[in-house]
């Protein structure tokens, strides 16, 4: 019956909450302990007590630790499928819903906002470049455009020059070569400057049948009771608009413009005769 | 973000709760036991990334080897704690640890060490002061050497120069007085 209070006396339980004891004496303690319930109600005791007085030397670990520990934890799960949720009851499901923690601190946070702005910023400079891009592109074109006025107002003054060279000259006879037979309705105006021996055609009131790839107008005339050549032309297109220089002649008697094949004869054919004036 | 609210569960629902493995109890432990095993890892790790890695692989061994722990034998604590402390003796005790020179001297005493760590005095036991009066002082050194410092009985009566008898009654009257106190 005392049997047990001497053994308490002898200090063993004390040595087994600190787990200061060989194996041998605790199976010998533990076979006490479930023998009487006094000793169970001892050990009980210095078991809480000395866990008070460790609650008391307690030393807090620093924050950033709990997260290494509990993530380090997380970890050893084996296996989230084979963990049993039905051990206890809750109010709310919320807990035992999953059995992934993700335990979110702060520098999981600042990788997630530094990933938001450089897709931000990535976004962004993409955007920009796309945008300078279309302004280059219209930049361009605008270039293009430019280029192309410049090129016909070139011609356009190149044309007025011309023509105001054409009227001024005193000595210039401004010709209109009438349709013939074979083409009643065509008209050609050329500008001739016998001392200079300067030959111009007006592309602009030119009213010609239009020619194929095969065929061009070839400009002659008389000299001599001969025609010779002052070479050929086409028949205008509007954006073409101006005067055409000849080649030079000084004493013709009569101005006449045959259909020829592409790139002109040596001596017209007078059955392709469309125009013709006399002087 | 996400709030850190401390969890706090009774010791059985807890038991209860790592036994089936539950997430919550992972957090549970952490915030219940963490500091009063830090207690114990600090002071015999002195050095504080070494403590903390101790403390980190002694929750992993709690967590892993949980199956050996029956309530029927003691309190969760009790065997929390002997597994901290033998942790902390293999680490200073481990070949890496003395060869990183950070083996501390054993005279480095309880008082040093609490120097040089931030002690947590919990409001429920602000009588600290009652209870050092009480726990006398040849009875607190050796106390403290056994539980904090992990001596043996037989360790700590080499270290005093006093016979075995006389430690194992000193520390049956230190603890018979923290019973007297908390209980």
């Amino acid at each position: 019956m005392e049997n047990f209070k001497a053994y308490i006396e002898t200090g063993i339980l004390e040595l087994y909450v600190l787990g200061d004891i060989s194996q041998a004496e605790k199976l010998q303690v533990e076979e006490m302990a479930e023998k009487y319930p006094e000793i169970k109600a001892e050990l009980a005791e210095i078991e809480r007590s000395l866990e008070a007085y460790a609650l008391q030397n307690a030393v807090q670990p620093p924050d950033h630790l709990r997260e290494r520990v509990l993530n380090s934890l997380v970890t050893n799960f084996a296996n989230d499928n084979n963990f049993p949720t039905k051990g206890r009851t809750h109010d709310d499901n919320e807990d035992v819903r999953d059995n992934v923690i993700t335990f979110t601190g702060r520098s999981n946070n600042f990788y997630k906002y530094a990933f938001a702005a450089s897709m931000l910023a990535l976004i962004a400079s993409l955007f920009g470049i796309y945008s300078l891009n279309n302004q280059l592109q219209q930049s361009q074109e605008t270039i293009a455009s430019l280029r192309i006025k410049n090129t016909s107002f070139a011609n356009q003054v190149n044309y007025i020059e011309n023509e105001v060279t054409v009227l001024r000259d005193p000595e210039a006879k401004v010709l209109k070569l009438q349709g013939l037979p074979k083409a009643p309705g065509a008209q050609l105006t050329i500008a001739w400057m016998p001392k200079k021996k300067k030959v111009m055609i007006n592309l602009e009131d030119m009213k010609l049948a239009a020619n194929d790839k095969d065929h061009q107008y070839q400009l002659w005339a008389i000299v001599d009771g001969k025609p010779v050549n002052l070479g050929v032309f086409d028949a205008a297109k509007a954006d073409t608009a101006g005067m055409k220089e000849m080649k030079p002649v000084s004493n013709a008697v009569m101005f006449a413009v045959t259909l020829e094949k592409h790139g002109g004869v040596p001596s017209p054919t007078m059955s392709e005769m469309v125009v013709a004036a006399k002087i | 973000m996400t709030k850190k609210r401390k969890i706090s569960l009774t010791e059985e629902e807890l038991v209860q709760a790592l036994g089936n493995r539950e997430k919550i109890a992972i957090e549970a432990l952490y915030d219940m036991y963490s500091s009063s095993l830090m207690g114990v890892i600090s002071r015999i790790v002195i050095d504080t990334a070494t403590a903390e890695d101790v403390l980190q692989e002694t929750f992993i061994k709690i967590w892993n080897s949980f199956q050996s722990y029956s309530s029927e034998k003691g309190r969760l604590f009790t065997w929390m704690v002997n597994i901290a402390r033998n942790m902390a003796i293999d680490k200073i005790r481990s070949k890496d640890f003395k060869n990183q020179n950070k083996n501390q001297e054993l005279e480095n005493n309880v008082t040093f060490i609490d120097e040089q760590v931030n002690t947590v005095y919990k409001p429920e036991l602000m009588g600290i002061k009652e209870l050092v009066e009480k726990l006398k002082p040849e009875q607190k050194v050796i106390l403290d050497l056994v539980y904090f410092k992990g001596y043996t009985h037989v360790e700590a009566a080499e270290e005093l120069g006093m016979p075995l008898g006389t430690v194992k009654t000193r520390l049956r009257m230190a603890i018979m007085q923290l019973r007297k106190y908390f209980n």
